[in-house]
């Protein structure tokens, strides 16, 4: 009890320092970093307590977003740099600010989504930012992490010799059968999963969610294609062993202020790079009125050959969860699996000819 | 005057004068009984719960018949049931009576269920897979094992709909013992049943769960839509609570059990 809740002032004064690094920077995220800030102004000695649910739990509930600039992994260039300075942020807001303006203006550069190198910008056909999509439209968690996954190296450790040769297999085995059919395609295509819900992962747009908790569960909803996780916290065990689900069987706890979630029963058709017996846990605690601070650790000892663990803020956004239904108006998988057909066809008559 | 009986009863009118009305045997079902409350003093309908009847195969009276597949045999035949519409009649305009009966002759082709489409309301309540309420002060989730179908309750100051949806716009309020949840803004394209009944997407559903027993609640429908009915019909069922000490909503993923059907014509035929 003491060691979390020690911790959560730690973790709490680590979401501080980013936050208020930011405050002079301009840009959406000013005012609520303005307001942590101001949080923050008391005396460290005086943790912040988070509000409680009116059965006495620590309050997640909430209209959220964990929409970041912050990689996964961490770049090369900043090897061994777990964190930016507050100067060397705001030279990333900056950049991000920019490459917004020029995309608003221009169009996303061709070659990112079409692939053609050297395309007219006249030729973009979908443009996120056209549509609102761009990440740096919404509102964003800043924080001075380089990298979402923690430590010193920043990145995800390397493969197992077996898994190495199993994903190799899957790879050789998909190549040239990419378009044959639905099973084909990728989950987020075919509206299966289009987001990590365990760990917690942004997606490219749409990294929004909210949190209701009743006495006994919290359920996170997360708004891209309408995944909702029920979390009991009331102590019970995980799903008998023959049950896999594409986002597994999670189960919580409250450790002082913190909720942990833990998550087994993942299916092994791939819903997380590839792992087969994925483990993760989880730990959400409000580090101020605005934020959540997010901890996840994950393991696989078949896959990796050490756990990992990363951190992000999850930061209050105004307004509601709006429905993404997603396979209700799937034409993108029809029509790419008939783009294969026709691509096919052709392809048949010029070897005829 | 249901209402006003339930307000009476909020209110705390003598308990005498309530029992004496609640001889009418609609009414006496609901008024007994007082469901636990939760920490801010509502009603607690919190927990896992399912219909128990055959109303995703027809709202009405139907008898058992031949299902779709003849190789599924008994095991997808369509169960006979009494039917959850008061007095047994949808009133379509005879116009949209037609379109009814071509739907159910086309249903297969046309149900979204079929194609595993997001249920809407009233059908996520009753179709043959649980859901659970997350009860909230300012907010009531239901998470509905179908299609992973969500909708969240906004249960603050009314708020108009944003955008129409699958799951529609859900505000809702306390009357004494029971959730009253309205419904705006759905698509057209969801329908209620296996039998091809239907609406437009001035579909306007007013919902009533009322607890009736620890373990049971009564839902109530009423279903109003101008472009399709006549006039406004209800219907109602009771909901039970799954009592297992294990219950657990379970991933009900389905695209990909209906990838084949919507997509199986698009595959690369086996190379030759």
């Amino acid at each position: 009890m003491h060691r979390s809740l020690a911790s959560t002032i730690v973790f709490a004064a680590a979401i501080a320092v980013p936050l208020i690094a930011q405050t002079s920077a301009a840009g959406q995220a000013q005012s609520v970093a303005a307001k942590a800030a101001t949080a923050k102004t008391r005396p460290a000695a005086k943790a912040w307590a988070p509000p409680l649910t009116p059965d006495g739990k620590p309050d997640l509930q909430g209209v959220w977003t964990n929409n970041t600039v912050t990689p996964l992994e961490r770049p090369k260039g900043l090897a061994g740099k777990e964190f930016y300075t507050e100067a060397e942020l705001k030279d990333v807001q900056k950049q991000e600010r920019e490459r917004l303006a020029v995309i608003e203006e221009k169009g996303q550069p061709p070659a990112n989504h079409s692939g053609v190198e050297g395309a007219d910008a006249d030729d973009v056909h979908y443009d996120f930012s056209q549509f609102g999509l761009d990440r740096a439209q919404a509102k964003l968690a800043w924080n001075r992490r380089t990298s979402i996954i923690v430590g010193t190296e920043g990145t995800i450790p390397p493969l197992t010799p077996d898994a190495r040769k199993r994903l190799a297999e899957m790879r050789a085995k998909a190549k040239g059968h990419e378009f044959d059919g639905p099973e084909n395609l990728n989950l987020g295509t075919r509206c299966i999963a289009r987001v990590n819900v365990a760990p917690l992962l942004p997606s490219a747009y749409n990294s929004n969610l909210q949190i209701v908790q009743s006495p006994g569960y919290v359920a996170i909803e997360t708004e891209m294609i309408h995944d909702v996780r029920i979390i009991p916290t009331d102590g019970r065990a995980h799903l008998p062993g023959s049950i896999h689900q594409w986002y597994g069987d999670s189960v919580g706890h409250w450790e002082g202020n913190t909720l942990v979630i833990d998550t087994t029963n993942y299916t092994d058709q791939n819903p997380f790079k590839g792992a087969q017996n994925l483990h993760v846990i989880e730990r959400l605690s409000r580090a101020d009125q605005d934020t959540i601070l997010y901890q996840f650790t994950v393991e696989d000892p078949g896959m990796w050959t050490k756990p990992w663990s990363g951190e992000l803020p999850i930061t209050r956004i105004s307004g509601q969860i709006y429905e993404y239904a997603c396979h209700e108006a799937n034409y993108g998988l029809a029509d790419t699996l008939r783009g294969a057909r026709v691509a096919e066809a052709e392809a048949a008559k010029k070897s005829v000819k | 005057m249901r209402n006003w009986l339930r307000d009476s009863m909020v209110a705390g009118i003598a308990v005498l004068c309530v029992l004496s009305l609640a001889a009418a045997p609609s009414v006496a079902q609901v008024l007994p009984y007082r469901t636990p409350r939760t920490a801010d003093g509502k009603p607690n309908l919190s927990g896992i719960w399912q219909a128990l009847n055959t109303a995703d195969w027809d709202l009405q009276g139907h008898a058992a018949a031949t299902g779709p597949v003849a190789s599924l045999g008994a095991v997808f035949a369509k169960p006979p049931g009494l039917g959850v519409v008061e007095g047994d009649e949808i009133p379509y305009l005879p116009a949209m009576a037609a379109k009814k009966k071509e739907n159910q002759a086309n249903w297969t082709k046309l149900d979204p269920e079929v194609k595993c489409y997001l249920p809407g309301v009233p059908r996520a309540t009753y179709l043959p897979y649980p859901f659970q309420i997350v009860q909230s002060q300012n907010n009531v989730l239901i998470s509905y094992e179908y299609a992973g179908a969500v909708r969240i309750i906004n249960m603050g100051a009314p708020t108009k709909a944003p955008a129409d949806s699958w799951m529609g716009w859900s505000n809702g309020h306390w009357e004494g013992e029971t959730l009253v949840v309205d419904v705006t803004s759905q698509m057209e394209d969801t329908w209620f049943d296996r039998s091809g009944n239907f609406h437009s997407d001035a579909l306007h559903v007013v919902e009533r769960y009322t607890p009736r027993s620890a373990d049971t609640l009564t839902y109530e429908a009423t279903i109003e839509d101008p472009k399709v009915f006549s006039r406004p019909w209800k219907i109602s069922m009771p909901l039970y609570r799954r009592v297992e000490k294990n219950a657990r909503l379970l991933e009900y993923k389905c695209p990909e059990f209906a990838e084949e059907l919507l997509y199986g014509p698009l595959r690369k035929k086996a190379s030759n």
